[in-house]
């Protein structure tokens, strides 16, 4: 295919698409950033339950990545 | 206030206790809730910091009062309702179904985020106060924390300071702490009881003072 019909085979369907999984992406990434940072925090200061925060982070990153797979399957 | 064990030392649960922490004891007395939220604490049980040294004890630990919290609340509250009113526009409503879920799922997913870094950024902006130092510990936005120190003894000025109907009704406000050390101010904002806080620093500074003309400091 030339660059022509490259072109006129994109639709505007196509770039939704493509914005909404590397918006996507691009959160996951920042959500594991935060799993992280989560991590680094309760390990400067121990608290007593912190686990709870722990998790929250874990299931924010679970729940990002969730999200970019389901968009990967049904987009 | 840094005591060597053996003189006045009592032993309380199998820890040992230095006498200046056992003086503390009576002077601050037990206050404030002990749960993982908690924004107010005399020595709360199991909070330890990275930078702590052996036998030094948090006397006091303190996050900005819960209703600070409350503008984004009300915020992440309203973003929750948005899906509600996507299909009225055009944009949305055009697309197939399964587009419609992955950007609805995905909003959802952006609130969870943002209550999420807001909530971090409440729960790990923390202040201490142990037997020997005060401790700011920064967390500004997930790319960036700090934790600052300053010797007791090197507190020059505590100043406190509670105005506006919001602090006034929820008793809160900021503590000041002028320091002789790197970092020149502390600022312990929206903290609940600052009073309670500016009286047991005060009282801490004597006792720092006192030791230091008995000879009792390390």
């Amino acid at each position: 295919m030339d660059a022509m019909g490259v072109i006129q085979s994109i639709t505007l369907l196509g770039i939704v698409k493509l914005m909404l999984i590397v918006l996507l992406g691009v959160y996951a990434i920042f959500a594991g950033l935060m799993m992280r940072q989560i991590v680094a925090m309760t390990k400067a200061i121990t608290m007593k339950d912190d686990f709870v925060v722990r998790t929250l982070g874990i299931l924010n990153f679970g729940f990002a990545l969730l999200t970019l797979f389901l968009a990967i399957i049904i987009l | 206030m840094a005591e060597i064990f053996t003189r006045g030392a009592s032993k309380i649960g199998g820890k040992v206790e230095r006498k200046s922490i056992l003086d503390l004891k009576k002077v601050v007395q037990l206050q404030g809730a002990r749960h993982l939220f908690t924004s107010f604490a005399t020595f709360p049980p199991s909070v330890v910091f990275e930078t702590q040294d052996d036998g030094e004890s948090v006397v006091v630990f303190l996050r900005q009062h819960p209703i600070v919290n409350l503008p984004w609340i009300v915020g992440a509250l309203l973003m929750l309702t948005l899906p509600s009113v996507f299909g009225f526009f055009p944009p949305y409503a055009n697309l197939p179904v399964g587009y419609q879920f992955v950007v609805t799922s995905g909003w959802y997913l952006f609130v969870t985020g943002f209550v999420l870094a807001k909530f971090m950024g409440w729960f790990f902006n923390i202040y201490l106060i142990t037997d020997e130092r005060v401790v700011d510990v920064d967390f500004l936005n997930i790319f960036f924390r700090k934790i600052s120190t300053a010797k007791i003894q090197d507190i020059q000025d505590v100043n406190v300071t509670s105005s506006g109907a919001m602090e006034t009704f929820f008793g809160y406000g900021n503590v000041f702490i002028q320091t002789a050390a790197e970092v020149s101010q502390f600022e312990f904002l929206a903290v609940p009881k600052p009073d309670v806080v500016g009286k047991i620093l005060n009282r801490m500074i004597d006792l720092e003072e006192q030791e230091q003309i008995e000879g009792r400091v390390k």
